[in-house]
């Protein structure tokens, strides 16, 4: 307001009225701007002239160092880097995984938006389809750094698998999000189903997928049969309904069994790929075992209270590079004698399994304080059973609350990976090792270079994985009741 | 020192064992007694009693437990037996074969001295490096709060990268990078004052101090002095407290403890000396003055920087959990910035802060464990020498995880009692 003579109190804001209601603008003029966020003070302009010159130099430093940087050696090792050492001939094996991997985590995360979103409208609360600009947000480290990979590949063929992938996953959230309601409520078994499947494209037909679609199938069917009104109720029909799904289970193990076709086992993986997987494995499986090992510490019954608690403060009371020296030093020595060494990987799997269960353990216990007492009364006042009050009442309501620091978990485990480096398992971090003892790379100082490829993957995936628990943390409303 | 963890290990699952199995039989008594003694419409029958059903389970987890934990020595015993190894802990007094830069210990010193001057190297690195990582997270921390815009997003940035790349991946990164590749070799070594002030990317050695004649009279007397200056101060914020006079207690103190200090030095004649790091032939610091290895200092500022993020996090949290009405009656009485926070935010802050900075300390401890993938000698590192020269490997490990978990409880310890300060007291 800069015509103050002419003006009266109350004219501007009569004049406001007229002609516009919205609040004022609080943009500020770039100079405005700087003079409240960069010079309000005589101590805020020196601050910002140290630190501003100082995080210019570094950057000055930083590009300097990059341009002159030679990045031969990641052009020449990025298979390695992502998968490690496959032979090239057999690399449509990692890409249709990968592309299989896609199709389920877009049709499950499609549908899973999709169940929140008719959730959400049925209770009457608004809510949209989320945006592609929304998910760009979300997502655009992976996406960015994705690109960044690929952009040190010699041929076109990562590019196109890159945009193909692209959209297949637009493709199949799409899809996803308009699958009928019946196949939307199973949308956790297949996408479970689906990234079992994408690892047996590579390592080929196993007895342990056997055993992991197995268990899939047979929790798929108990689930469903759980639906079946006509079985008879209590005792008797569990048993029937475990009956049913064990016979499906088996069938399909066998199925999966006779479909004749090898690939290549995890003790061949490498590179980023076997840090995902094990990451993901690690948390899958910790997950019950977690789980199992919170409720019993919170019983009263000495035996399970001393067993989980003495299980899981020695787990968290040490390093875990001590446990992977376990593993591979110790671990075999507790096989029968007449069984031959398993792989490194398998050996720093039960271990890493063991590990998130420890803490995936004090997680949950967090969200078993969490609930209110009265759920428990209540429900042992309406007669339930010991196990159905956790199964029913206590858990669901603990777990929901725990997702956040799960993903956080999460995070950590897929960092944690990176000490897999130091037993020897070609993962992310170990090729940085192995490409620098190459010929033509070894003793050329370009560790640095390697170094921080490495990092800034594994910063993209934790990153991202970091944004969406906080996004998680917020939607869910943890700690805001 | 490891000989007395084995026996608390020992002694801690015999009582472990005793409490289980005991507070087992209680309650099958217990049971037994309350059915015999209750009125027989109240008892349910056997197999509906919760108690029993818990007792059951136990008794069932119990064997389960000792069945697997038998069949599974049964198999270690059987392949230990095989490739020949000895499960005692004799070893520990053989002669390691391994010697640690900057430490007196020679090849033909004990496993344990071997193991233990690796420990004190692990404590080494977590003495100097929880209180610099604290000191870098809180400023972090309370940087984002700045009024200034740069201040702010350099502070978000750091935490943002940082936290989210592994711990391992920054120890490997600054170390090659900054310190092997970014400082000059032993032969170029930067010594710009001479013997006075030695960097390369072996170590970092300046000088210090040697002692003399009456050396030992004069430790004694200096630790003297260090109690009474503490004394010294604790009196001065008495003083304050009741009379409101300045207290100074930190001039105070320093004067007690120098003053003691240069009147012992003048008396006993000199009990120390200078003493400047010694050079080899190709360059190498090797002995005297006060001297820091590399790989060590590489290990520390890794973990600065990457707790450092996780710590600043928490303060950020802590921060935003005191009430704004303080902040705002702060600013009403006109305190500066550093005052409010000094004085009015950070304590309130640090309350909250406290509990979960103890598992950050934790975690720090535990980290410096990776230290192997650069070559720190400390104690993972050493016993994983030790794995070289052909020592038992499971003996070992079971000595690597006790010294960790008794790290682990002696710092959570000193944590939980400085956070019982740290707190209000109720009524």
């Amino acid at each position: 307001m800069a015509g103050k003579d002419a003006m009266y109190l109350g004219d501007d804001i009569t004049a406001a009225l007229a002609t516009d209601s919205s609040p004022p603008s609080t943009k500020l003029s770039p100079a405005d701007w700087a003079k409240k966020n960069l010079f309000s003070s005589g101590v805020n302009s020196l601050l910002t002239i140290v630190v501003g010159l100082a995080a210019l130099a570094l950057l000055w430093f930083g590009l300097n160092w990059v341009i002159s940087a030679d990045f031969e050696i990641i052009r020449a090792n990025l298979r390695i880097f992502m998968i490690g050492q496959f032979p090239k001939e057999e690399l449509w094996r990692p890409w249709t995984s990968a592309y299989v991997l896609i199709l389920g985590a877009g049709l499950t995360t499609g549908a899973l938006a999709r169940n929140s979103h008719e959730l959400d409208l049925s209770q009457e609360i608004e809510s949209h389809k989320e945006g592609w600009g929304s998910m760009l947000r979300r997502f655009w480290p992976v996406l960015l750094v994705s690109i960044f990979f690929v952009s040190f590949a010699r041929t076109l063929l990562p590019f196109i698998g890159l945009a193909g992938a692209f959209a297949l996953i637009v493709v199949a959230r799409e899809i996803g999000w308009r699958m009928p309601a019946a196949i939307r409520e199973r949308a956790i078994f297949i996408g479970v189903a689906l990234f079992i499947v994408s690892m047996l494209v590579i390592a080929g037909t196993s007895r342990l997928g056997g055993y992991a679609l197995g268990l899939v199938a047979f929790l798929w069917m108990m689930s469903e049969l759980s639906r079946v009104d006509s079985l008879p109720k209590g005792f008797a029909g569990t048993l029937i309904r475990s009956g049913i799904a064990l016979v499906v289970a088996a069938m399909v193990a066998i199925i999966q069994n006779l479909i004749p076709h090898d690939g290549f086992g995890w003790e061949n993986w490498g590179g980023l790929h076997i840090s995902l997987f094990t990451a993901v494995v690690g948390i899958s499986l910790g997950m019950p075992f977690g789980i199992l090992l919170a409720l019993g510490r919170k019983s009263d019954l000495p035996v399970l209270k001393t067993a989980s608690v003495i299980f899981i403060e020695f787990v968290r009371g040490v390093p875990l590079i001590s446990l992977l020296l376990f593993s591979n030093l110790m671990l075999p020595l507790f096989l029968p004698i007449d069984f031959e060494r398993p792989a490194d990987l398998t050996l720093a799997i039960i271990v890493i399994t063991g590990f998130s269960a420890a803490y995936i353990a004090e997680i949950v216990r967090g969200g078993l304080q969490a609930v209110p007492k009265g759920q428990t009364e209540a429900a042992q006042a309406s007669g339930m059973s010991a196990a159905s009050v956790q199964r029913l009442i206590v858990l669901p309501q603990a777990l929901r609350a725990v997702i956040p620091a799960m993903v956080g978990q999460f995070i950590a485990l897929f960092k944690d990976t990176s000490l897999l480096s130091i037993i020897g398992i070609l993962e992310f971090l170990r090729v940085s090792d192995t490409s620098n003892s190459q010929q033509a790379f070894v003793g050329k100082g370009l560790a640095s270079v390697t170094y921080l490829f490495v990092a800034i993957g594994y910063w993209a995936f934790a990153y991202t994985m970091s944004k969406e628990s906080r996004r998680l943390e917020a939607k869910l409303g943890v700690g805001h009741r | 020192m490891i000989q007395f963890l084995l026996l608390l290990l020992g002694l801690a699952a015999i009582g472990t064992a005793i409490y289980v199995v005991g507070r087992l039989i209680y309650d099958i008594v217990a049971m037994f007694r309350d059915r015999a003694s209750s009125d027989e419409g109240d008892t349910a029958v056997l197999w509906r009693d919760v108690k029993a059903i818990g007792i059951v389970a136990q008794l069932v987890a119990l064997f389960a437990i000792i069945g697997a934990g038998t069949y599974l020595w049964g198999n270690f015993r059987a392949r230990t037996d095989a490739i020949g190894l000895k499960l005692t802990f004799d070893f520990l007094d053989q002669p390691a074969g391994i010697t640690i830069a900057d430490n007196p210990l020679i090849a033909g010193d004990s496993v344990s001295s071997a193991i233990v001057a690796g420990f004190f190297n692990t404590i080494r690195v977590i003495m100097v490096g929880i209180p610099a990582a604290l000191l870098l997270g809180t400023l972090v921390g309370i940087a984002r709060f700045s009024s200034n815009w740069i201040v702010r997003k350099l502070a978000t940035g750091y935490v943002e990268f940082f936290r989210n790349i592994p711990p391992l991946v920054v120890i490997v990164f600054v170390w090659s990078a900054v310190f092997l590749n970014g400082f000059p070799t032993a032969q170029e070594a930067w010594k710009p004052l001479g013997e006075w002030f030695i960097l390369s990317n072996n170590r970092f050695a300046i000088p210090s101090i040697m002692g003399q004649d009456n050396f030992g009279a004069f430790r004694w007397i200096l630790l003297g002095a260090l109690l009474l200056a503490g004394a010294v101060g604790y009196w001065r914020t008495k003083v304050f407290d009741n009379t409101g006079a300045p207290h100074r207690r930190v001039l105070w103190a320093f004067a007690t403890f120098l003053g003691i200090g240069l009147i012992a030095y003048l008396v006993l004649g000199g009990p120390v000396s200078m003493s400047k790091p010694m050079l080899d032939d190709r360059g190498r610091v090797f002995s005297d003055g006060f001297r820091i290895q590399m790989p060590f200092a590489a290990l520390t500022v890794a973990l600065v920087i990457y707790t450092g993020t996780h710590i600043a996090e928490i303060v950020r949290g802590s921060i935003m959990a005191v009430h704004k009405g303080q902040e705002e009656a702060a600013n009403a009485l006109a305190l500066s910035t550093f005052q409010r926070y000094r004085f009015v935010v950070l304590p309130q802050a640090m309350r909250v802060a406290f509990p979960p900075l103890i598992s950050q300390f934790l975690n720090f401890s535990k980290n410096s464990s990776l230290a192997i993938a650069i070559g720190a000698t400390e104690t993972t590192n050493i016993i994983n020498n030790l794995f070289g020269q052909s020592q038992p490997a499971p003996q070992l490990i079971l000595i690597l995880a006790l010294l960790y978990l008794a790290l682990s409880l002696l710092l959570s310890t000193i944590g939980n009692l400085i956070n019982r300060k740290l707190q209000i007291v109720g009524r």
